[in-house]
């Protein structure tokens, strides 16, 4: 049996060797190419990331608590913007809390071509925006996703619809909402709301959606 | 068990030879000069060759290959050199300088497929005739969108053919870079927000190397596969940012209130070339990795600089200019100065060859791009086959 292995392993080693070397016919060299079978690439699915510890542990997330940054030794969180950078992002998990995508759909703020400012025209819907939250939904959070039209590369355009995410949420802190409540996502030009490519469709599609988080288990 | 003690001996006998057979292989004659000439950029000008023998597939293939490898196919009269050969069975084929008639080149393919043998082929005629590296064995990784907000990354050979899915995360996945030929970085929807994952090909492990609040995206992977630039926006504002590769060690290289995009690596793994707005119109900066100060990148004559791609050979940087459309365009490095830009094609997302000559780059309108090679000095462009909707962010492994 054992032996019938090994004549096995040799025939093979031996088909193996014939296909790199191959035969000579009066020529130079041969050369064997490496074969690259189907299937080298392992489907990602048995690896669920899930499943994964994050990288960056995110402590758990109470709507009603004091959300003040607990994570690292930094100075208590400052809801004014220092000169450089902005507020930091919400550190909240929002996985699991129910959308509702209808309620301030007709809020939507719109952007100039390559701009990031929130336009003072626009600055009365998130007025309005910010006055709702504070008087009918206690404890829910709001997403701020900004968009772009497809007149940018597309990293380009995921962090300019960051920075336009970021924007809204800066007005809406200003207006005295709770920054930790206020979650941003990019998703550039990937997501249009108008699949047209003139001016019309490139105004609609330069926005802030905002979509209003209620936790899990909640009304 | 008599047959079977038989074939043994056979077998490793049969075995001994073929392996000295292999050793006992003589070497080409390698004696002759090859002048290479360069174009005002220091290109090396296309080196004119003439090919027969093939037909179909084998020959097209072949001829493509060796024009983004800077070995051009012309008419027997111009040519400089005669690659001659067939395909029966496997690929045979020579090279021979035509007016001395000495052989250059000569040898026979086994193994693989018919494509591999040729691309084998090819870039033992660029090598020989142009003493780059060749590129039509390499592999590209792009994002290929299946639907609006519904992408994934596929790797493919360089000229766009065996691709195949690397993720199936049914979300936007995007950006993919290599950290050398077995790993990507690329940036994934999957758990909600846009988070860096690094992607094992041959494993399909993934660990995350960004998660952090708010954005992670635009990561790419430092030439000795040690760190990751990349764009978060935890801070309040999209800066660029770096660490180790299982995302330890992290380090703020930005802190400016407009966004920072898309960074790239010198080859030496020293400095990182991106995008800012920190002045108001977006312009290319180089920084330190380790961190420091800024430093404008002159791209004069191109306006709206964004995707920077530094060529592996340190000499050039390729970008995206924006006008009314996309522009392909190249800039020399020149030590972080940059200069006045040269533009080359319509298009966007550009990524250099390990040759330092060619450029993977996408065109076409949103959610409809294709992509395309692109040979810099000759501006010679082949668009290659789609998959799926739409095809962008090519990225060469070098």
């Amino acid at each position: 049996m054992k032996l019938a292995k090994s004549a096995h392993l040799l025939a093979v080693a031996l088909a193996l060797s014939f296909t790199v070397v191959g035969c000579k016919k009066g020529l130079d060299k041969t050369t064997g190419i490496p074969g690259r079978g189907p299937g080298s690439i392992v489907d990602s699915n048995p690896n669920p990331i899930r499943d994964l510890p994050p990288s960056n542990p995110v402590p758990p997330f109470n709507p009603n608590g004091n959300n003040t940054d607990t994570t690292s030794s930094n100075p208590p969180f400052n809801p004014n913007k220092d000169e450089t950078g902005g507020i930091a992002a919400a550190k909240g998990d929002f996985t699991g809390w129910i959308e509702n995508r209808d309620e301030f759909a007709a809020l939507t703020v719109y952007f100039d071509f390559d701009k990031s400012n929130v336009k003072p025209g626009e600055v009365s819907k998130l007025e309005e925006v910010a006055q709702k939250m504070k008087s009918s939904f206690q404890g829910k959070a709001l997403r701020i996703e900004g968009h772009c039209d497809e007149r940018g590369t597309e990293e380009y355009n995921r962090a300019l619809g960051d920075r336009r995410a970021l924007s809204i949420r800066e007005t809406l802190v200003n207006l005295g909402l709770n920054p930790e409540m206020l979650p941003t996502i990019t998703f550039g030009e990937e997501k249009p709301a108008d699949p047209g490519h003139n001016d019309t469709a490139f105004s609609k599609n330069r926005r802030g959606e905002l979509i209003l988080l209620s936790p899990p288990g909640s009304n | 068990m008599n047959k079977l003690q038989f074939f043994c001996t056979f077998a490793a006998v049969a075995l001994f030879f073929t392996a000295v057979a292999a050793q006992a292989q003589s070497a080409t004659d390698e004696k002759l000069t090859i002048i290479r000439t360069k174009d005002a950029l220091g290109f090396l000008k296309p080196v004119p060759v003439n090919v027969s023998g093939f037909t179909g597939e084998a020959d097209a293939t072949l001829k493509a290959d060796l024009l983004f490898m800077g070995v051009q196919h012309v008419p027997l009269d111009q040519a400089q050199y005669l690659v001659t050969g067939s395909v029966a069975g496997r690929v045979e084929g020579r090279l021979t300088d035509k007016p001395t008639k000495a052989i250059k080149l000569n040898k026979a393919y086994n193994g693989g497929t018919t494509r591999q043998q040729i691309h084998t082929f090819a870039d033992d005629i660029a090598k020989a005739l142009t003493g780059l590296p060749g590129i039509a064995l390499s592999k590209m990784a792009f994002k290929a969108e299946k639907g609006v907000g519904r992408s994934e990354i596929y790797i493919a050979d360089y000229d766009g053919y065996g691709a195949q899915a690397v993720t199936s995360d049914n979300t936007i996945v995007a950006s993919p870079t290599w950290r050398g030929r077995d790993m990507l970085v690329y940036t994934s929807y999957k758990l909600g927000n846009p988070n860096i994952f690094s992607h094992h090909l041959t494993s399909g492990a993934r660990a995350a190397v960004a998660r952090h609040p708010g954005g992670n995206y635009s990561g790419v992977v430092s030439p000795d596969g040690s760190r990751v630039a990349m764009i978060l926006s935890k801070g309040g504002s999209p800066d660029l940012y770096v660490a180790n590769i299982d995302g330890s060690g992290l380090k703020q290289l930005t802190k400016t209130r407009e966004s920072e995009s898309s960074p790239c690596w010198s080859p030496d793994g020293k400095t990182i070339c991106y995008g800012s707005r920190e002045r108001g119109p977006t312009l290319l900066f180089t920084i330190s990795a380790s961190g420091g100060a800024p430093r404008h990148l002159a791209t004069t004559g191109a306006p709206s600089p964004t995707e920077p791609d530094w060529s592996p050979d340190g000499k050039w940087i390729a970008f995206t200019s924006q006008t009314r459309t996309f522009q392909i365009c190249i800039v020399q490095a020149n030590d972080g100065r940059g200069g006045t830009a040269i533009p080359l094609v319509e298009g966007e997302d550009p990524s250099w060859a390990p040759n330092s000559r060619t450029l993977l780059f996408c065109r076409g309108r949103d959610h409809a791009k294709q992509l395309s090679l692109l040979d810099v000095p000759t501006k010679q462009v082949k668009t290659l086959n789609r998959i799926l909707e739409s095809n962008s962010q090519p990225s060469w492994a070098k």
